[in-house]
């Protein structure tokens, strides 16, 4: 674009009549910008002191071997080092990497499939499913993770429907059981960003012009091609908001897994977020905590980063 | 792009300031050396107000609300106000409630390196050794309960030293627990000896009764603590939890004990599918009347006053012959701010938590009394007379050891999961063993 577009033109300006005016313009610009300036001061403020003074020091805590109480001593990058060098926590990566398939891309692609069929076909009574399937969302994760708890105790009510049915062999303990407890702990949490996703996607779909998909019918496109050509692209950003709100939500996993299983059985459920706590909280290790969440928060902003990128690019 | 540019200096002004202050803890590391003058003479003090936080709800509140209304009638000059917290609110805040000048006088801390250790070695809490001297505690108090109060001055050994805490009238076991009507029904007495327990197992089973009710989900460790104290030699024990690096993990009978329990688990002596059953469960099961048997903490099943007289309890003596060596510890260990202003009157409040008095109020309250053997229980209780007579015989004969964790930070959270992979069959009881050497020794290279 060129600059003079933006700015008056010189030789307008020279014929303007009164330069008090302009410097009176001027002068409440400057004044307007310092009251916005004083305006956000305040919040500014705050953020300075609830966040970025934290992210700081957690940082600095970080580089130390300390116990949340006495002298601490300078270690370097020895607590980052045993966060990826210790196999249990190096294995809660992995845990993660497992979450984030059923936090965010099993949810995504059901919440996909569900947003198509039921665009296509206006029903009766939409809004109620609509709503049943986002009240997870709103649902305080402790309630969600008692409740499940109890779904998946040994004579809870999924083993009991499974021996109603005849599949007594698929019965299980599923929290304690070394395979299936983090698969367990994982469709909780596709039961709960299902529906967010769902919503999510039935209103970006709901924006796409009717136009496009006349189009594509009259270009002889079925509805799975319809899909792909018109729909998906359609959704890119509200995928990309899906993507870094579910994603983000599965590397901080902490509530569900302390409720129901604690890490274990073993350490097959415990997350990073867990680990944390417990060097935190638990175990005097504030350092090796701390470069736990740097990692954390350093990975939330990289994905988050990344999604925004690549959704935006044409 | 100069909203990026001016975050990221905004940022790496933050961090820079961050880096530039001193290093974290540098300004609580002031040592409190044990005052040299200290007065029992509390009436002397005038009105003084004393703040103490601790973790008691239900019985043991109602216990620690009548013990210090009787010392306040004892000492009409002496106030004190109480705050209570749930005890993993405490442990996790108490560090930073003892560094405020508004903080507590008095506190409950929980024993061993997480917390009453790290207190210490940050001089956030006082050394009572005058007060000890004063007040005769080393007389008074079992040697293998006082340890559980004491560190060293350099805060690298644990279970000798100077006193950091004190602990009171009261004390929690692990032992064994009975549903005295099932044992009734099975024609079986209360077990006096761990090959009577196995025996009364296996009637049980074959009576169709679950033997131990048991869950393994949250990875609880009651049972092979409790084993451990019976099969395990007492002072190599307690020199083990006490981070004696010569006494490893296969001297204090680890594997034995994992092993039985795992026996036990094969035989079928604990509920079907208990490896999905998490403790609160397992508890209300047990008080629910499923299971002969329940290994557990005192006064953690939450027994009613009609429920205490179907429920007993068993200290068993060694496997060895050796006596009674039993898990146990006060619940709770009682420190004095290093900023309270009034230590003198503080110590003295320590002091009347650890009578017979205070015992007796506990027991009252349901609650098992120590160093009170004169303690009255009423008879209807068959649990509490079972709890009581186990302390008393570990009070007589100084047969306490710690809880196993108290050996290192990550103690706790190694010893469930190790269990729960023993159970599954992914781990050998000789590993589980050799995990827990690995975990304490780590601990203690990190020490130094």
């Amino acid at each position: 674009m060129p600059a003079t577009v933006t700015g008056t033109p010189a030789s307008a300006r020279e014929t303007r009549p009164a330069p008090a005016t302009d410097v009176r313009r001027r002068s409440m610009r400057r004044r307007t910008r310092w009251i916005g300036l004083a305006f956000a001061a305040l919040p500014l403020g705050v953020y300075a002191i609830v966040v970025l003074v934290p992210l700081a020091q957690s940082v600095q805590y970080s580089f130390y071997k300390w116990d949340g109480v006495s002298a601490s001593t300078w270690v370097g990058f020895d607590n980052y080092v045993s966060f990826v060098t210790d196999p249990v926590l190096r294995s809660t990566l992995g845990h993660v990497l497992v979450l984030i398939g059923f936090f965010a891309l099993l949810p995504i692609i059901l919440g996909l499939l569900s947003a198509a069929l039921l665009t296509r076909a206006k029903q009766p009574g939409m809004a109620v499913y609509r709503w049943i399937f986002f009240l997870p969302q709103v649902m305080t994760t402790v309630v969600i993770a008692l409740v499940f708890k109890r779904i998946y105790a040994p004579d809870g009510p999924l083993n009991e429907a499974l021996r109603a049915v005849g599949l007594d062999s698929l019965a299980r303990t599923w929290l304690g059981d070394f395979t299936w407890a983090l698969p367990a702990l994982g469709l909780i949490g596709t039961w709960v960003t299902f529906g967010f996703c769902m919503v999510l996607f039935i209103s970006g779909t709901s924006a796409i012009a009717p136009e496009l998909y006349e189009a594509a019918r009259m270009d002889g496109a079925g509805p799975v091609r319809e899909f792909f050509a018109v729909t998906l692209p359609g959704l890119r950003g509200q995928l990309a908001i899906a993507l870094t709100l579910t994603i983000t939500a599965a590397l901080r996993t902490f509530d569900l897994v302390w409720i129901t299983t604690h890490g274990g059985p073993g350490t097959s459920t415990l997350t990073p977020a867990v680990a944390l706590y417990k060097a935190a909280f638990q175990n005097p290790q504030v350092g090796l905590a701390a470069a736990i969440g740097v990692v954390m928060a350093a990975l939330c902003l990289v994905i988050a980063v990344v999604i925004t990128r690549v959704s935006e690019r044409d | 792009m100069s909203v990026h540019k001016a975050w990221a200096a905004g940022i790496a002004a933050a961090v820079a300031l961050g880096m530039a202050a001193c290093s974290p803890g540098s300004g609580s590391t002031d040592k409190s050396d044990a005052p040299s003058a200290v007065s029992t003479d509390v009436a002397a003090a005038g009105n003084v107000t004393l703040k103490l936080t601790d973790f008691w709800g239900a019985a043991e509140g109602e216990w620690i609300k009548q013990v210090v209304a009787d010392f306040q009638k004892k000492y009409p000059n002496v106030t004190i106000q109480r705050t209570t917290e749930d005890w993993g609110q405490l442990n996790s805040t108490l560090n930073l409630q003892l560094q405020d000048d508004g903080g507590p006088d008095l506190a409950t801390a929980n024993n061993g390196w997480q917390s009453l250790g790290t207190l210490a070695k940050g001089g956030l809490v006082r050394n009572l050794d005058a007060y000890a001297k004063a007040y005769g505690w080393d007389k008074d108090v079992p040697t293998t309960i006082a340890r559980q109060n004491k560190f060293s001055t350099d805060f690298k050994t644990m279970g000798s030293g100077s006193w950091f805490a004190t602990p009171m009238a009261r004390t929690s076991l692990i032992g064994l627990y009975y549903n005295a009507d099932k044992l009734k029904t099975l024609g079986i007495e209360p077990p006096t000896s761990l090959a009577d327990l196995e025996a009364d197992a296996a009637k049980a089973k074959a009576a169709g009764e679950v033997p131990f009710q048991y869950g393994s989900l949250d990875g609880s460790t009651s049972m092979v603590l409790g084993l451990q104290a019976m099969l395990a030699d007492k002072k190599k024990l307690n020199d083990y939890i006490y981070d004696n690096p010569s006494v490893k993990a296969t001297d204090v009978a680890m594997t034995d004990a994992v092993q039985l329990t795992k026996k036990w688990a094969d035989a079928g002596y604990f509920p079907q599918h208990f490896e999905g059953i998490d403790y609160q469960t397992a508890v209300a099961n047990f008080v629910g009347g499923k299971g002969v048997f329940r290994w557990e903490y005192t006064g953690s099943l939450g027994l009613n006053a009609q429920q205490q007289g179907h429920f007993g309890y068993v200290q068993l003596p060694q496997q060895a012959g050796s006596g009674t060596v039993g898990v146990g510890a006060a619940p709770g260990a009682m420190v004095i701010s290093s900023k309270s202003k009034h230590p003198d009157v503080a110590a003295a409040f320590l002091d009347y938590l650890m009578s017979p008095e205070a015992g007796q109020a506990g027991v009252d309250r349901g609650l098992v009394p120590a160093m009170s053997p004169n303690a009255k229980v009423p008879a209807a209780s068959l649990s509490l007379t079972g709890e009581s007579k186990a302390a008393a015989t570990l009070d007589a004969g100084d047969g306490y050891v710690p809880y196993f964790d108290w050996s290192s930070p990550t103690m706790l959270d190694t010893l469930g999961q190790n269990l729960q992979l023993v159970f599954a069959g992914k781990m050998t009881a000789d590993k589980f063993t050799a995990a827990v050497d690995k975990d304490r020794d780590t601990f203690l290279a990190g020490q130094s």
